[in-house]
Protein backbone atom coordinates (compact mmCIF):
# COMPACT_ATOMS: atom_id res chain seq x y z
CA UNK A 1 0.00 0.00 0.00
CA UNK A 2 2.79 2.28 0.70
CA UNK A 3 4.34 1.71 -2.46
CA UNK A 4 1.72 3.74 -4.52
CA UNK A 5 1.74 6.89 -3.03
CA UNK A 6 5.71 7.31 -3.21
CA UNK A 7 5.46 6.31 -6.66
CA UNK A 8 2.34 8.92 -7.49
CA UNK A 9 4.14 11.51 -5.12
CA UNK A 10 7.84 10.97 -7.45
CA UNK A 11 5.83 11.10 -10.60
CA UNK A 12 3.92 14.76 -9.46
CA UNK A 13 7.54 16.20 -8.44
CA UNK A 14 9.32 15.11 -11.91
CA UNK A 15 6.40 16.44 -13.71
CA UNK A 16 5.68 19.72 -11.49
CA UNK A 17 8.87 20.65 -10.10
CA UNK A 18 12.21 21.16 -11.89
CA UNK A 19 14.24 21.23 -9.56
CA UNK A 20 14.02 17.64 -8.84
CA UNK A 21 14.97 17.00 -12.56
CA UNK A 22 18.62 18.34 -12.21
CA UNK A 23 19.10 16.77 -8.96
CA UNK A 24 17.98 13.28 -11.09
CA UNK A 25 20.55 14.32 -13.62
CA UNK A 26 23.66 15.08 -10.83
CA UNK A 27 22.62 11.90 -9.77
CA UNK A 28 23.33 10.19 -13.26
CA UNK A 29 27.19 11.87 -13.20
CA UNK A 30 28.12 11.41 -9.39
CA UNK A 31 30.35 8.45 -9.85
CA UNK A 32 32.64 10.58 -12.40
CA UNK A 33 35.70 12.30 -11.06
CA UNK A 34 36.93 15.26 -12.82
CA UNK A 35 40.24 16.86 -13.05
CA UNK A 36 41.20 20.77 -12.99
CA UNK A 37 42.22 20.15 -16.47
CA UNK A 38 38.77 18.47 -17.91
CA UNK A 39 39.63 14.92 -17.82
CA UNK A 40 36.86 12.93 -16.56
CA UNK A 41 37.60 9.12 -15.36
CA UNK A 42 34.36 6.71 -14.16
CA UNK A 43 35.31 3.47 -12.23
CA UNK A 44 33.99 0.17 -12.43
CA UNK A 45 36.31 -1.79 -9.68
CA UNK A 46 39.89 -1.65 -11.23
CA UNK A 47 39.03 -0.61 -14.47
CA UNK A 48 39.05 3.44 -15.18
CA UNK A 49 37.03 4.84 -18.28
CA UNK A 50 38.58 7.87 -19.42
CA UNK A 51 37.02 11.15 -21.13
CA UNK A 52 37.21 14.81 -21.86
CA UNK A 53 34.51 16.59 -20.01
CA UNK A 54 31.61 18.77 -21.97
CA UNK A 55 33.02 22.45 -21.29
CA UNK A 56 36.63 20.59 -22.92
CA UNK A 57 34.79 19.44 -25.78
CA UNK A 58 33.37 22.58 -26.08
CA UNK A 59 36.60 24.59 -26.17
CA UNK A 60 37.93 22.57 -28.60
CA UNK A 61 35.45 22.46 -31.27
CA UNK A 62 34.74 20.09 -33.81
CA UNK A 63 37.33 16.89 -33.66
CA UNK A 64 38.23 15.93 -36.53
CA UNK A 65 40.61 13.08 -35.93
CA UNK A 66 41.24 11.32 -32.17
CA UNK A 67 44.17 8.89 -31.58
CA UNK A 68 44.12 7.16 -28.69
CA UNK A 69 46.73 5.19 -27.03
CA UNK A 70 46.92 1.39 -28.11
CA UNK A 71 45.78 -1.89 -25.53
CA UNK A 72 48.36 -2.64 -22.94
CA UNK A 73 50.50 0.95 -23.20
CA UNK A 74 51.54 1.39 -19.61
CA UNK A 75 50.33 4.95 -19.10
CA UNK A 76 51.21 7.36 -15.92
CA UNK A 77 49.02 10.10 -14.62
CA UNK A 78 49.31 13.39 -16.00
CA UNK A 79 51.26 12.49 -18.87
CA UNK A 80 50.88 12.74 -22.80
CA UNK A 81 48.82 9.38 -24.10
CA UNK A 82 47.19 10.40 -27.74
CA UNK A 83 46.51 13.57 -29.21
CA UNK A 84 42.82 15.08 -30.46
CA UNK A 85 42.75 17.27 -33.88
CA UNK A 86 39.94 19.99 -34.21
CA UNK A 87 39.33 22.47 -36.00
CA UNK A 88 41.32 24.74 -33.91
CA UNK A 89 44.26 22.74 -32.99
CA UNK A 90 45.64 19.64 -32.25
CA UNK A 91 45.51 18.48 -28.39
CA UNK A 92 47.20 16.47 -26.16
CA UNK A 93 45.16 13.81 -24.29
CA UNK A 94 46.28 13.53 -20.87
CA UNK A 95 44.86 10.37 -18.25
CA UNK A 96 43.84 11.12 -14.89
CA UNK A 97 45.21 8.51 -13.29
CA UNK A 98 47.73 5.49 -14.42
CA UNK A 99 47.46 2.38 -15.55
CA UNK A 100 47.30 -0.17 -18.08
CA UNK A 101 45.11 0.71 -21.16
CA UNK A 102 42.59 -2.44 -21.88
CA UNK A 103 40.42 -0.90 -24.12
CA UNK A 104 40.38 1.75 -26.58
CA UNK A 105 36.74 3.44 -27.86
CA UNK A 106 37.52 2.16 -31.73
CA UNK A 107 33.89 4.22 -32.52
CA UNK A 108 36.06 7.09 -31.30
CA UNK A 109 38.59 6.75 -34.09
CA UNK A 110 36.25 6.22 -37.09
CA UNK A 111 33.61 8.91 -35.75
CA UNK A 112 35.55 11.66 -33.80
CA UNK A 113 32.35 14.05 -33.51
CA UNK A 114 31.09 11.81 -30.92
CA UNK A 115 33.48 13.41 -28.33
CA UNK A 116 31.45 16.83 -29.51
CA UNK A 117 28.07 14.59 -29.54
CA UNK A 118 28.46 12.18 -26.31
CA UNK A 119 31.72 12.74 -24.26
CA UNK A 120 30.18 11.41 -21.61
CA UNK A 121 28.56 8.34 -22.89
CA UNK A 122 29.44 7.32 -26.53
CA UNK A 123 32.30 9.63 -26.37
CA UNK A 124 34.61 8.34 -23.99
CA UNK A 125 37.83 7.31 -24.92
CA UNK A 126 40.13 4.31 -23.64
CA UNK A 127 39.53 2.22 -20.72
CA UNK A 128 42.84 1.62 -18.05
CA UNK A 129 43.15 -0.95 -15.26
CA UNK A 130 44.60 1.20 -12.32
CA UNK A 131 48.04 0.96 -11.37
CA UNK A 132 47.17 3.33 -8.29
CA UNK A 133 43.64 4.27 -6.31
CA UNK A 134 44.95 6.63 -4.16
CA UNK A 135 45.18 8.87 -7.31
CA UNK A 136 41.64 9.12 -7.17
CA UNK A 137 42.21 11.23 -3.80
CA UNK A 138 43.50 14.23 -6.26
CA UNK A 139 40.25 14.59 -8.21
CA UNK A 140 37.04 16.33 -7.87
CA UNK A 141 33.35 15.27 -7.63
CA UNK A 142 30.94 16.04 -10.09
CA UNK A 143 29.52 18.85 -7.66
CA UNK A 144 32.92 19.99 -6.91
CA UNK A 145 34.10 20.15 -11.03
CA UNK A 146 30.93 22.27 -11.39
CA UNK A 147 32.04 24.42 -8.78
CA UNK A 148 35.26 24.83 -9.87
CA UNK A 149 34.40 25.51 -13.43
CA UNK A 150 32.02 28.71 -12.08
CA UNK A 151 35.34 30.13 -10.22
CA UNK A 152 37.12 29.95 -13.59
CA UNK A 153 34.60 31.49 -15.40
CA UNK A 154 34.67 34.57 -13.24
CA UNK A 155 38.95 35.18 -14.16
CA UNK B 1 72.59 24.71 -20.55
CA UNK B 2 73.67 28.34 -19.26
CA UNK B 3 71.39 29.69 -21.32
CA UNK B 4 68.11 27.71 -19.91
CA UNK B 5 69.52 28.48 -16.06
CA UNK B 6 69.98 32.42 -17.36
CA UNK B 7 66.06 32.12 -18.33
CA UNK B 8 65.23 29.99 -15.35
CA UNK B 9 66.86 32.14 -13.05
CA UNK B 10 65.31 35.26 -14.24
CA UNK B 11 61.69 33.61 -14.15
CA UNK B 12 62.05 32.43 -10.32
CA UNK B 13 63.30 36.06 -9.07
CA UNK B 14 59.76 37.36 -10.79
CA UNK B 15 58.08 34.74 -9.26
CA UNK B 16 59.29 35.41 -5.80
CA UNK B 17 59.21 38.94 -6.00
CA UNK B 18 55.42 38.65 -7.09
CA UNK B 19 54.44 36.11 -3.84
CA UNK B 20 55.25 38.82 -1.97
CA UNK B 21 53.05 41.06 -2.92
CA UNK B 22 49.49 41.24 -2.21
CA UNK B 23 47.58 38.15 -3.42
CA UNK B 24 44.92 39.92 -4.92
CA UNK B 25 45.99 41.36 -8.93
CA UNK B 26 44.26 42.33 -11.49
CA UNK B 27 45.34 41.36 -14.94
CA UNK B 28 46.84 44.49 -15.63
CA UNK B 29 49.57 43.68 -12.80
CA UNK B 30 49.75 40.68 -14.26
CA UNK B 31 50.60 41.95 -17.80
CA UNK B 32 52.65 44.11 -16.41
CA UNK B 33 55.06 41.44 -14.63
CA UNK B 34 54.82 39.64 -17.93
CA UNK B 35 58.40 39.11 -19.65
CA UNK B 36 58.80 38.60 -23.69
CA UNK B 37 61.26 37.30 -25.44
CA UNK B 38 62.57 36.47 -29.15
CA UNK B 39 64.15 33.38 -30.31
CA UNK B 40 65.84 33.45 -33.58
CA UNK B 41 66.61 29.77 -34.39
CA UNK B 42 69.89 29.58 -36.19
CA UNK B 43 69.29 26.50 -37.73
CA UNK B 44 67.61 26.02 -41.19
CA UNK B 45 66.91 21.94 -40.55
CA UNK B 46 63.54 21.30 -40.27
CA UNK B 47 63.72 18.52 -38.13
CA UNK B 48 65.98 20.69 -35.62
CA UNK B 49 63.42 23.37 -35.76
CA UNK B 50 60.71 21.01 -35.06
CA UNK B 51 62.55 19.67 -31.89
CA UNK B 52 63.23 22.75 -30.93
CA UNK B 53 59.23 23.93 -30.86
CA UNK B 54 59.02 20.72 -29.24
CA UNK B 55 61.66 21.60 -26.42
CA UNK B 56 60.50 24.81 -25.50
CA UNK B 57 56.78 23.88 -25.41
CA UNK B 58 57.36 20.92 -23.19
CA UNK B 59 60.18 22.58 -20.89
CA UNK B 60 59.57 26.10 -20.39
CA UNK B 61 57.65 27.54 -17.57
CA UNK B 62 55.60 30.34 -19.69
CA UNK B 63 53.39 32.10 -16.96
CA UNK B 64 55.05 35.06 -16.47
CA UNK B 65 57.05 34.49 -19.66
CA UNK B 66 55.98 34.30 -23.14
CA UNK B 67 57.95 33.37 -26.45
CA UNK B 68 57.82 33.79 -30.11
CA UNK B 69 60.85 31.48 -31.66
CA UNK B 70 60.92 32.51 -35.53
CA UNK B 71 62.50 30.33 -37.81
CA UNK B 72 63.15 29.22 -41.42
CA UNK B 73 63.99 26.01 -43.32
CA UNK B 74 65.79 24.68 -46.35
CA UNK B 75 63.34 23.28 -49.25
CA UNK B 76 60.83 21.08 -47.14
CA UNK B 77 57.13 19.93 -46.99
CA UNK B 78 55.56 19.96 -43.93
CA UNK B 79 52.62 17.61 -43.53
CA UNK B 80 50.03 18.53 -40.14
CA UNK B 81 49.78 15.79 -37.16
CA UNK B 82 47.37 13.49 -38.82
CA UNK B 83 47.78 14.34 -42.18
CA UNK B 84 48.60 11.61 -44.93
CA UNK B 85 51.98 12.42 -46.98
CA UNK B 86 50.51 10.18 -49.92
CA UNK B 87 47.69 12.18 -50.49
CA UNK B 88 49.92 15.49 -50.05
CA UNK B 89 52.59 15.21 -51.66
CA UNK B 90 53.56 14.80 -55.50
CA UNK B 91 56.38 11.96 -54.60
CA UNK B 92 57.32 11.05 -58.23
CA UNK B 93 58.53 14.74 -59.12
CA UNK B 94 60.28 15.86 -55.92
CA UNK B 95 63.80 14.54 -57.42
CA UNK B 96 63.69 17.21 -60.10
CA UNK B 97 63.57 20.54 -57.52
CA UNK B 98 66.56 19.75 -55.76
CA UNK B 99 69.95 17.23 -55.58
CA UNK B 100 69.04 14.82 -52.68
CA UNK B 101 65.42 15.91 -53.01
CA UNK B 102 63.13 18.08 -50.51
CA UNK B 103 62.84 16.88 -47.10
CA UNK B 104 59.70 15.58 -45.67
CA UNK B 105 58.70 15.88 -42.21
CA UNK B 106 55.28 15.94 -40.36
CA UNK B 107 54.95 18.37 -37.33
CA UNK B 108 53.23 17.24 -33.70
CA UNK B 109 50.53 20.84 -34.37
CA UNK B 110 47.67 20.38 -36.09
CA UNK B 111 46.79 22.27 -39.89
CA UNK B 112 47.81 21.94 -43.35
CA UNK B 113 50.49 21.04 -45.81
CA UNK B 114 52.78 23.39 -46.20
CA UNK B 115 56.08 24.20 -48.53
CA UNK B 116 58.82 25.73 -47.04
CA UNK B 117 62.05 27.07 -48.33
CA UNK B 118 64.78 30.33 -47.43
CA UNK B 119 61.06 32.69 -48.42
CA UNK B 120 59.44 31.24 -45.96
CA UNK B 121 59.11 32.67 -42.73
CA UNK B 122 57.55 30.38 -39.47
CA UNK B 123 56.65 32.28 -36.20
CA UNK B 124 55.64 30.06 -33.63
CA UNK B 125 53.92 31.91 -30.33
CA UNK B 126 54.36 30.10 -27.13
CA UNK B 127 52.07 31.25 -24.11
CA UNK B 128 50.10 29.42 -21.42
CA UNK B 129 46.82 26.89 -22.58
CA UNK B 130 44.83 29.72 -21.03
CA UNK B 131 46.66 32.67 -22.80
CA UNK B 132 46.05 31.08 -26.30
CA UNK B 133 44.75 33.30 -28.68
CA UNK B 134 45.13 33.34 -32.63
CA UNK B 135 43.67 36.58 -33.17
CA UNK B 136 46.02 38.49 -30.75
CA UNK B 137 49.27 36.68 -32.61
CA UNK B 138 47.59 37.77 -36.55
CA UNK B 139 47.04 40.65 -35.16
CA UNK B 140 51.10 41.28 -34.57
CA UNK B 141 51.76 40.45 -37.63
CA UNK B 142 49.37 42.24 -39.70
CA UNK B 143 50.60 45.83 -37.29
CA UNK B 144 53.96 44.96 -38.02
CA UNK B 145 53.91 44.35 -41.78
CA UNK B 146 51.83 47.50 -41.70
CA UNK B 147 54.38 49.54 -39.54
CA UNK B 148 57.22 48.58 -41.27
CA UNK B 149 56.09 48.17 -45.16
CA UNK B 150 52.41 50.14 -44.81
CA UNK B 151 51.20 47.40 -46.26
CA UNK B 152 47.48 45.84 -45.19
CA UNK B 153 46.86 42.42 -44.39
CA UNK B 154 43.93 41.20 -42.83
CA UNK B 155 42.38 38.70 -40.88
CA UNK B 156 39.97 35.57 -42.64
CA UNK B 157 37.28 33.90 -40.92
CA UNK B 158 39.43 30.90 -40.05
CA UNK B 159 42.29 33.30 -39.37
CA UNK B 160 44.67 33.08 -42.02
CA UNK B 161 46.26 36.64 -43.58
CA UNK B 162 44.93 37.04 -46.86
CA UNK B 163 46.05 39.97 -49.21
CA UNK B 164 43.47 41.61 -51.25
CA UNK B 165 40.92 40.15 -48.90
CA UNK B 166 41.09 37.07 -50.24
CA UNK B 167 44.74 35.08 -51.01
CA UNK B 168 46.08 33.76 -48.59
CA UNK B 169 49.82 34.20 -47.62
CA UNK B 170 49.60 32.93 -43.68
CA UNK B 171 48.58 29.07 -42.58
CA UNK B 172 48.05 28.17 -39.39
CA UNK B 173 49.08 25.39 -36.82
CA UNK B 174 48.38 24.90 -33.57
CA UNK B 175 49.09 22.33 -30.56
CA UNK B 176 47.54 22.67 -27.23
CA UNK B 177 48.83 20.96 -23.86
CA UNK B 178 48.49 20.68 -20.40
CA UNK B 179 49.77 24.06 -19.14
CA UNK B 180 51.50 25.11 -22.39
CA UNK B 181 49.95 25.90 -25.73
CA UNK B 182 51.61 27.44 -28.97
CA UNK B 183 50.41 28.59 -32.18
CA UNK B 184 52.52 28.64 -35.52
CA UNK B 185 51.74 31.10 -38.61
CA UNK B 186 54.00 29.90 -41.57
CA UNK B 187 54.14 33.19 -43.46
CA UNK B 188 54.80 33.35 -47.53
CA UNK B 189 57.41 35.71 -48.09
CA UNK B 190 59.19 35.40 -51.30
CA UNK B 191 58.31 31.32 -51.27
CA UNK B 192 58.91 29.50 -54.68
CA UNK B 193 56.10 28.94 -56.20
CA UNK B 194 57.12 26.78 -59.09
CA UNK B 195 58.89 24.63 -56.61
CA UNK B 196 55.83 25.07 -54.07
CA UNK B 197 53.84 23.57 -57.29
CA UNK B 198 56.11 20.57 -58.35
CA UNK B 199 55.81 19.67 -54.73
CA UNK B 200 52.44 19.78 -53.41
CA UNK B 201 50.22 19.46 -56.98
CA UNK B 202 48.74 16.08 -56.85
CA UNK B 203 47.71 14.39 -59.83
CA UNK B 204 44.55 11.99 -59.68
CA UNK B 205 45.29 9.36 -56.44
CA UNK B 206 42.43 7.70 -55.43
CA UNK B 207 42.97 7.66 -51.36
CA UNK B 208 40.53 7.25 -48.86
CA UNK B 209 40.60 8.36 -45.72
CA UNK B 210 39.27 10.46 -43.15
CA UNK B 211 42.33 12.88 -43.06
CA UNK B 212 42.07 16.59 -44.01
CA UNK B 213 43.05 18.13 -47.39
CA UNK B 214 45.03 21.20 -47.93
CA UNK B 215 43.49 24.07 -49.81
CA UNK B 216 44.03 24.59 -53.29
CA UNK B 217 47.21 25.75 -54.30
CA UNK B 218 45.86 28.97 -56.54
CA UNK B 219 44.60 30.21 -53.33
CA UNK B 220 47.78 31.18 -52.31
CA UNK B 221 50.01 34.42 -52.56
CA UNK B 222 53.52 36.02 -51.42
CA UNK B 223 53.69 38.79 -49.72
CA UNK B 224 56.59 40.65 -52.08
CA UNK B 225 53.57 40.24 -54.84
CA UNK B 226 51.64 43.66 -53.19
CA UNK B 227 55.32 44.51 -51.33
CA UNK B 228 57.91 44.23 -53.71
CA UNK B 229 60.35 45.12 -50.94
CA UNK B 230 60.34 42.71 -47.81
CA UNK B 231 62.24 40.10 -47.67
CA UNK B 232 62.45 37.61 -44.60
CA UNK B 233 65.01 39.13 -42.47
CA UNK B 234 63.47 42.55 -42.19
CA UNK B 235 60.18 40.86 -40.93
CA UNK B 236 61.99 38.79 -38.75
CA UNK B 237 62.92 42.30 -36.85
CA UNK B 238 59.38 44.10 -37.56
CA UNK B 239 57.43 40.71 -36.37
CA UNK B 240 60.30 40.70 -33.61
CA UNK B 241 59.96 44.56 -32.13
CA UNK B 242 56.22 44.30 -32.51
CA UNK B 243 55.83 41.46 -30.65
CA UNK B 244 57.91 43.39 -27.69
CA UNK B 245 56.03 46.39 -27.85
CA UNK B 246 52.86 44.55 -27.54
CA UNK B 247 51.28 43.97 -24.12
CA UNK B 248 50.95 40.44 -23.17
CA UNK B 249 47.37 40.39 -22.06
CA UNK B 250 45.23 43.06 -23.87
CA UNK B 251 47.34 43.26 -26.52
CA UNK B 252 47.17 47.23 -26.60
CA UNK B 253 50.73 48.73 -28.29
CA UNK B 254 53.25 49.84 -25.44
CA UNK B 255 55.50 51.57 -27.79
CA UNK B 256 59.19 51.47 -27.96
CA UNK B 257 59.29 51.92 -24.19
CA UNK B 258 57.69 48.72 -23.46
CA UNK B 259 59.99 46.80 -26.01
CA UNK B 260 62.92 48.11 -24.26
CA UNK B 261 61.95 46.71 -20.78
CA UNK B 262 61.29 43.47 -22.57
CA UNK B 263 63.88 40.39 -22.85
CA UNK B 264 65.02 41.37 -26.29
CA UNK B 265 66.15 39.26 -29.35
CA UNK B 266 68.35 35.96 -28.79
CA UNK B 267 69.95 33.86 -31.58
CA UNK B 268 69.69 29.96 -30.47
CA UNK B 269 71.78 27.60 -31.22
CA UNK B 270 69.90 24.13 -31.33
CA UNK B 271 72.05 22.17 -30.25
CA UNK B 272 72.35 19.71 -27.28
CA UNK B 273 74.58 21.67 -25.26
CA UNK B 274 71.67 24.40 -25.31
CA UNK B 275 68.83 22.25 -25.12
CA UNK B 276 69.44 19.04 -23.55
CA UNK B 277 67.76 16.19 -25.11
CA UNK B 278 66.60 18.02 -28.39
CA UNK B 279 68.80 15.26 -30.57
CA UNK B 280 66.66 12.71 -29.13
CA UNK B 281 63.35 14.52 -30.46
CA UNK B 282 65.42 15.82 -33.68
CA UNK B 283 65.63 11.49 -34.51
CA UNK B 284 61.78 10.94 -33.76
CA UNK B 285 61.30 13.65 -35.90
CA UNK B 286 63.34 12.32 -39.06
CA UNK B 287 62.36 8.56 -38.49
CA UNK B 288 60.11 6.83 -41.01
CA UNK B 289 58.14 6.05 -37.92
CA UNK B 290 56.79 9.24 -37.21
CA UNK B 291 57.09 10.65 -41.03
CA UNK B 292 55.00 7.68 -42.87
CA UNK B 293 54.57 5.55 -39.57
CA UNK B 294 52.03 8.27 -38.30
CA UNK B 295 49.95 8.46 -41.27
CA UNK B 296 46.10 7.48 -40.37
CA UNK B 297 44.47 4.59 -41.83
CA UNK B 298 43.64 4.44 -45.18
CA UNK B 299 42.98 2.97 -48.65
CA UNK B 300 44.37 3.61 -52.43
CA UNK B 301 42.71 1.91 -55.30
CA UNK B 302 43.90 1.51 -58.85
CA UNK B 303 42.55 0.61 -62.11
CA UNK B 304 44.92 -1.20 -64.92
CA UNK B 305 43.98 -2.04 -68.57
CA UNK B 306 45.31 -5.71 -69.15
CA UNK B 307 47.93 -5.54 -71.75
CA UNK B 308 46.04 -7.67 -74.71
CA UNK B 309 48.83 -10.24 -74.93
CA UNK B 310 47.53 -11.68 -72.09
CA UNK B 311 44.06 -12.35 -73.14
CA UNK B 312 43.64 -14.57 -76.06
CA UNK B 313 40.47 -15.08 -75.63
CA UNK B 314 38.66 -12.26 -78.09
CA UNK B 315 41.25 -10.41 -79.02
CA UNK B 316 40.44 -6.53 -79.04
CA UNK B 317 38.51 -6.28 -76.06
CA UNK B 318 39.47 -4.61 -73.33
CA UNK B 319 39.48 -5.45 -69.31
CA UNK B 320 41.16 -3.93 -66.47
CA UNK B 321 42.74 -5.16 -63.22
CA UNK B 322 41.20 -3.06 -60.07
CA UNK B 323 44.17 -2.80 -57.16
CA UNK B 324 42.90 -1.86 -53.68
CA UNK B 325 45.84 -1.91 -50.87
CA UNK B 326 44.92 -0.79 -47.16
CA UNK B 327 47.67 1.02 -45.03
CA UNK B 328 47.79 1.17 -41.60
CA UNK B 329 51.06 2.86 -39.56
CA UNK B 330 52.23 3.48 -43.14
CA UNK B 331 52.46 -0.43 -43.66
CA UNK B 332 50.21 -2.37 -46.26
CA UNK B 333 47.68 -4.25 -44.30
CA UNK B 334 45.95 -5.56 -46.94
CA UNK B 335 45.34 -6.13 -51.09
CA UNK B 336 42.65 -6.86 -52.86
CA UNK B 337 42.79 -7.35 -56.54
CA UNK B 338 39.78 -7.46 -58.98
CA UNK B 339 40.60 -10.17 -61.60
CA UNK B 340 38.61 -9.72 -64.93
CA UNK B 341 37.00 -13.01 -66.49
CA UNK B 342 39.66 -13.11 -69.33
CA UNK B 343 42.36 -13.01 -67.42
CA UNK B 344 41.48 -15.40 -64.76
CA UNK B 345 40.31 -17.94 -67.05
CA UNK B 346 44.04 -18.53 -68.28
CA UNK B 347 45.05 -19.36 -64.55
CA UNK B 348 46.60 -17.12 -62.12
CA UNK B 349 49.18 -18.84 -60.20
CA UNK B 350 50.98 -15.98 -58.94
CA UNK B 351 48.62 -13.78 -56.65
CA UNK B 352 49.00 -15.70 -53.50
CA UNK B 353 52.61 -15.24 -53.25
CA UNK B 354 52.60 -11.42 -54.16
CA UNK B 355 49.94 -11.16 -51.07
CA UNK B 356 51.79 -12.82 -48.64
CA UNK B 357 55.28 -11.13 -49.68
CA UNK B 358 53.62 -7.53 -49.44
CA UNK B 359 51.47 -7.24 -46.17
CA UNK B 360 53.17 -5.64 -43.34
CA UNK B 361 55.81 -4.23 -45.78
CA UNK B 362 56.48 -0.24 -45.80
CA UNK B 363 54.27 1.45 -48.47
CA UNK B 364 57.25 2.32 -50.59
CA UNK B 365 58.40 1.21 -54.39
CA UNK B 366 61.36 -0.39 -52.46
CA UNK B 367 58.91 -3.04 -51.08
CA UNK B 368 57.66 -4.25 -54.22
CA UNK B 369 61.35 -4.42 -55.70
CA UNK B 370 62.55 -6.77 -52.89
CA UNK B 371 59.64 -8.45 -53.49
CA UNK B 372 60.32 -9.42 -57.25
CA UNK B 373 63.57 -9.84 -56.52
CA UNK B 374 62.89 -12.61 -53.95
CA UNK B 375 60.08 -14.25 -56.60
CA UNK B 376 62.57 -13.99 -58.94
CA UNK B 377 62.07 -17.13 -61.83
CA UNK B 378 58.96 -18.03 -59.98
CA UNK B 379 56.65 -15.34 -61.59
CA UNK B 380 55.43 -15.40 -64.94
CA UNK B 381 54.77 -12.99 -67.51
CA UNK B 382 51.35 -13.05 -66.12
CA UNK B 383 51.90 -12.24 -62.67
CA UNK B 384 54.66 -10.03 -63.56
CA UNK B 385 51.77 -7.54 -64.85
CA UNK B 386 50.24 -8.16 -61.65
CA UNK B 387 53.00 -6.72 -59.48
CA UNK B 388 54.19 -4.28 -61.59
CA UNK B 389 50.16 -3.43 -61.30
CA UNK B 390 50.97 -3.10 -57.28
CA UNK B 391 53.94 -1.17 -57.54
CA UNK B 392 52.86 1.56 -59.93
CA UNK B 393 49.62 1.86 -57.10
CA UNK B 394 53.00 2.81 -55.07
CA UNK B 395 54.89 5.21 -57.29
CA UNK B 396 51.97 6.88 -58.27
CA UNK B 397 51.08 7.25 -55.15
Amino acid sequence: MAVVPRVLCRRFLQNFSSPRFIHTSLKVYAERLFTEKHEWVKLDGKIGTIGISDYAQEALGDVVYAQLPDVNTEIKQKEECGALESVKAASEIYSPVSGKVIEKNEAVEETPSLINTSCYDKGWLFKLELANESELKELMTETKYTEFLKTQESH
Amino acid sequence: MAFMQHFCNRITSKLTRLNARSLSRANITVENDLKKSVLISQSTDIYTNLALEEWIFKNFNLEKHHILMLWKNDPCIVIGRNQNPWSEINFSDLQSLKEGGVNIARRSSSGETVYHDHGNLNLTFFTPKEKYDLKKNNQVVVKSIFREFGCSVDIGMDNHLLLGKKKQVSNNAAKLGRENAYHNISLRVQCSKINRNVALQKRDVHIQSSTKHSVPLSEMMNLCEETPDVTVSTLVKAVGWEFLRTKGISGKDGGMELANKQQGFHMVNPTEYWFPGIQEIRDKYNSWEWRYGKTPKFTIAQNFAVPTGLLHTNAGASASLKVTMTVENGRISDITIFVPQELNSLGFTGEAKVFHGLKGKKFTAQAFEDLEDSLGSLLNEKDRFFTECLKQVMTNA
